[in-house]
């Protein structure tokens, strides 16, 4: 290969290329291994049913002894402590969405393990924190955490960090905090409310469907969330999976980039040696031994490639590994992060080379006098016409004129350049989506700025009074409303019984754009959150019986909307909930205009104690929690690898297009065109290439990455997202920022043209 | 026209060109020959400010092109000087026509109207008014050497540079390429052509010879003599 620079960009291109491919694959394997590890080393409960209240344990009892598929089971007492009970140096946890529960270690299975992954052990005095406020809060070894309610108080300093099998991720709401048992009996005494966990191991060959409609069945205490091992499994991957699922993506991209790039660079540098290739074929050389000796440059290359980015992948996937390691330790499979991305090189160095084999093969296929004569197969250009007033803007016609005969060349370079827009928008108009207010349109409920919960406890109708008449008589609240949530259960599509989290309510105060049909307006209707609807097969029109308390009551389903809360399975009815069964009053507010959101949260908290008062942006980023940092972590790597892209690809297209066009360059100096209005005319064709490939990469981000972040979020509860665009950023500063880099590159790119000496040029 | 002093160029440790002086005047035809590697070319394209000099200078009606900036010189060369080469190299994505008119239309001399009417008159004139519209795939090798010609001379340059100018063509389109030459020569116009072929250096009124970069004798040719026979008998002296 004649040119170092070519060679070097396209060195860089594979390395880049293989980085991505290993380095994704590494984050896949860590993220398997990481896993399952915890999930085995903590024993991870199979069923998981949380309730709130009283509960007849000797019935529990005998229905864990008459199903002989249950190989284990308990009941974990946990004390529920509200946040604003709770303090770490100097601030309560009141902004956060959590539930805390103070538990003991388990002794069965399901055990709170520590940063070693060994189970965790605290004495008196001492507390283990869920890794979540570690990494949220900083809170580490030898920190203290108060509780204190009235006049009490107790200290706990951190000995350990807790992974939690079933409740480690943001995506989970509650988290478990692990504590002595008589230091669990003394703060019982003063604050908090008991919650049960009731857990089961199943034999082989059970599942936990069939436990959930025996449990059903039986009447076992059911006031919570209940949640499968699989549940909590697909809980754990969509925290953690979605930076790997992005960067293998963006590889795949960049991969195709690579392949693309090394085709056009070998026939652009196979066609500069047909001659010696014909010297080759006419001496005798058999084909075989010239397809591989050109073979074995491209081979160095992807060993090289390969070698350097599989080592480089191991820094680079263990930085977005990092959170996946913290949550849940190294787990029992590391070989996984070592084999899966060794395995990613083969195949992405096979690949290569077997594009280089078949561009090669087709090569050689000319004859001697072909090869030798330079009867390139291209394709005729054909010819453009000069316009008959003359040259006004000699370069700008020129390049136009060009442009317009040579473009097929350019299809390479107009791809990278689109595909680089497009992942400097898709991560960006993803964060700016989630991150918008209205967002909280995939969250089951319309606009608005603050969310009370009012959660179980004795005091709960007190509670709600106080809320209500506080917000009556608030003139800054220009509208709010209060929505009962309480669990029913009903038929899946399966024939299993499933809970279904159901909310009542006023829903015309904030009214939800529904993605089919719309809000129940009366007792007979029933709106589906998204997965329900397509997890039951359930359409606007179709009836569906739920049961409550004993009773059949039968619904027609008014709408379909999109939800992500709750693990995306609620629905919207006039179900007037037994106050015993509320699992939670929410109320949602909206403030006057010139009304700070924090402001009003901050007067809330003080007066309404005992309520969870969240702003609506706090409720969105700690829902989505790791999603939203991971979406920025993205965004941030997406722009820098598509402004390097975008750079080496100009550089190694000028490359390629000053050498092939090497002797046009010569005859426009000859005939009297400056070096400037050469590299003029240059600029202008890659520049409007560029321009209507961010274009094509803007239209594409917008519509496609519509189509994949509903993908993404389709799991989750939202098929149908509506890409929002902060139009500033995205249809001015970054297309801007790129042609600057491309104009940039091109000036520092074409100064090569002063090195094509017309007398060199004219005299090959 | 052309005063050249002492020129020498060098590439790096090859002394390709040693201190050559000569002269070219207004309406002269001049023909350089030499063995290969005499470093006939060289001299060519250093004279007409497409390559730099080591040493020396070239004045051009008194002016020291030598010492000008390339952007200027091209600007310069536009104007005052054509070229035509061994190979017609014209621009692939331009007609025939196009590729003959841009000179014209880059020195905005003259209005497009009047540069397309020079550029059909010159294709009438060379023959090949025919293949205006063609690709510069499309024509034979002859033709496409007097469509360069005709290029060279859109801008009524001062003085015609020719490399090759037959190298590459076949016995029946060399003769119409001379003929053409002598007709130019005849109006007036000034030509410096390379060749190492004595029939197209019998068309020319000065002959130099150059060997190891070194002018090794001149010949002007006495109106009416055998071209032919006297240059034959000149050439075997070296």
């Amino acid at each position: 290969m004649k040119n170092k620079v070519i060679t070097t960009v396209l060195t860089v291109f594979l390395i880049i290329s293989a980085l991505f491919m290993a380095g994704g694959l590494r984050i896949a394997g860590t993220m398997i291994s990481s896993m399952n590890g915890l999930n085995e080393l903590a024993v991870m409960t199979e069923y998981l049913q949380m309730h709130k209240g009283t509960y007849d344990e000797d019935a529990f009892e005998h229905f864990v002894e008459t199903h002989d598929y249950i190989k284990a089971s308990m009941v974990v007492d946990m004390l529920n402590i509200r946040n604003a009970n709770i303090t770490y140096q100097g601030e309560t946890l009141e902004k956060y969405l959590m539930d805390n529960g103070f538990v003991v270690q388990n002794e069965e299975f399901d055990f709170l393990l520590n940063m070693d992954n060994e189970i965790a052990v605290v004495r008196d005095g001492e507390i283990g924190v869920p890794v979540y406020y570690a990494q949220e809060l900083g809170v580490g070894v030898g920190d203290v955490i108060t509780l204190h309610e009235g006049d009490y108080s107790k200290k706990l300093t951190v000995s350990t960090i807790i992974r939690d099998s079933s409740m480690n991720p943001a995506l989970t709401s509650s988290k478990r905090f692990l504590i002595s048992l008589s230091d669990l009996e003394e703060i019982s005494l003063h604050t908090g409310e008991w919650e049960y966990l009731f857990e089961f191991l199943l034999e082989d060959g059970a599942t936990a469907a069939v436990l959930e409609k025996d449990y059903m069945d039986a009447g076992m205490p059911s006031n919570g969330v209940a949640l499968t091992g699989s549940a909590l499994t697909m809980l754990n991957t969509l925290s953690y999976g979605v930076v790997a699922f992005i960067i293998i993506a963006i590889s795949i991209i960049l991969i195709m980039i690579a392949v693309l790039c090394l085709s056009y660079i070998i026939r652009a540098t196979m066609a500069e040696e047909n001659y010696t290739i014909g010297e080759m074929k006419a001496i005798g050389f058999p084909q075989k031994t010239i397809k591989k000796l050109y073979q074995v440059k491209y081979l160095m290359l992807v060993l090289v490639a390969g070698v350097l980015g599989y080592l480089l992948s191991i820094p680079f996937g263990d930085f977005f590994s990092s959170s996946i390691v913290m949550y849940c330790g190294y787990g029992t499979s590391e070989w996984m992060k070592w084999i899966f991305p060794f395995i990613g090189v083969i195949l992405l160095s096979l690949i290569v080379l077997h594009r280089c084999r078949r561009i090669i093969h087709k090569n050689l296929k000319s004859t001697v006098v072909e090869l030798m004569r330079g009867e390139e197969k291209i394709k005729k250009e054909g010819h453009y016409s000069l316009p008959s007033a003359g040259l006004k803007h000699r370069n700008l016609t020129i390049a136009l004129g060009e442009l317009r005969c040579k473009w097929k060349e350019y299809i390479v370079i107009f791809f990278i350049f689109a595909v680089s827009s497009f992942l400097i928008l898709l991560p960006m108009n993803m964060k700016n989506t989630v991150e918008n207010p209205s967002f909280m349109t995939y969250m089951g409920v319309g606009e608005s700025d603050i969310r009370i919960d009012i959660q179980y406890s004795e005091k709960l109708a007190e509670q709600k009074a106080a809320a209500l008449s506080f917000l009556e008589n608030d003139s800054e609240i220009t509208k709010y409303a209060i929505y009962q949530n309480g669990y029913v259960q009903f038929v899946n599509a399966d024939g299993d019984f499933e809970y279904l989290r159901v909310e009542n309510g006023d829903q015309s105060v904030f009214p939800l754009e529904y993605l089919e049909g719309s809000a129940p307006d009366d007792g007979k209707k029933i709106a589906l959150s998204y997965l329900i609807a397509s997890e039951s097969g359930k359409k606007v029109g179709d009836s569906l019986m739920v049961t409550y308390q004993g009773e059949e009551l039968l619904f027609t389903v008014s709408g379909i909307y999109q939800d992500i809360t709750y693990g995306g399975k609620t629905a919207k009815a006039a179900i007037d909930f037994d106050e015993n069964d509320v699992e939670v009053y929410i109320i949602y507010l909206e403030v006057r205009d010139g009304v700070t959101v924090s402001e009003k949260t901050n007067e809330l908290r003080s007066i309404l104690t005992d309520s969870k008062i969240t702003p609506i942006n706090e409720f969105v980023s700690q829902t989505l929690g790791g999603i939203m940092d991971n979406l920025g972590l993205v965004e941030r790597a997406a722009i820098m690898i598509s402004f390097l892209l975008i750079m080496m690809i100009t550089v190694m297209f000028l490359q390629l297009i000053t050498a092939r066009e090497h002797s046009e360059i010569a005859i426009k100096k000859a005939i009297g065109f400056t070096n400037k209005d050469i590299r003029i005319q240059l600029g202008i064709r890659i520049l409007i290439i560029q321009f209507v490939a961010i274009i094509v990469g803007t239209i594409l981000s917008n519509y496609l990455g519509e189509a994949i972040f509903g993908l993404m979020l389709s799991s989750m509860g939202a098929s149908k997202i509506i890409m929002l665009v902060e139009p500033v950023t995205a249809y001015l500063l970054y297309p801007v920022a790129q042609l600057l880099m491309v104009l940039i590159t091109v000036i520092v790119g074409t100064k090569v043209v002063r090195n094509y000496h017309i007398r060199n040029q004219i005299m090959e | 026209m052309i005063k050249v002093e002492q020129i020498s160029k060098s590439f790096k440790d090859t002394q390709v060109l040693q201190g050559i002086s000569f002269e070219i005047k207004k309406g002269d035809f001049v023909a350089v020959m030499g063995p290969s590697g005499s470093g006939k070319s060289t001299l060519l394209y250093s004279i007409s400010g497409m390559d730099s000099l080591s040493s020396g200078n070239v004045f051009f009606e008194g002016i020291n092109i030598s010492e000008m900036p390339e952007d200027e010189l091209s600007e310069f060369r536009l104007n005052k000087m054509g070229f035509v080469f061994q190979n017609a190299h014209m621009l692939k994505n331009l007609s025939v026509f196009d590729n003959i008119i841009l000179p014209g239309l880059v020195a905005k001399r003259e209005s497009a109207d009047d540069i397309r009417k020079r550029a059909l008159e010159l294709m009438k004139r060379m023959g090949i008014e025919g293949i205006k519209e063609h690709d510069i795939r499309e024509v034979s090798g002859g033709q496409l050497q007097r469509a360069s010609i005709c290029r060279a001379m859109i801008n009524n340059p001062e003085i015609l540079f020719l490399d090759e100018p037959t190298g590459a063509l076949n016995s029946s389109a060399t003769d119409q390429v001379l003929k053409i030459l002598d007709d130019l020569n005849r109006d007036g116009m000034t030509i410096m052509t390379i060749t190492h072929n004595p029939h197209v250096a019998t068309q020319a009124k000065k002959v130099i010879y150059i060997k190891d970069g070194q002018i090794a004798a001149s010949k002007e040719f006495q109106a009416g003599a055998d071209r032919v026979e006297e240059l034959d008998e000149w050439l075997k002296g070296f």
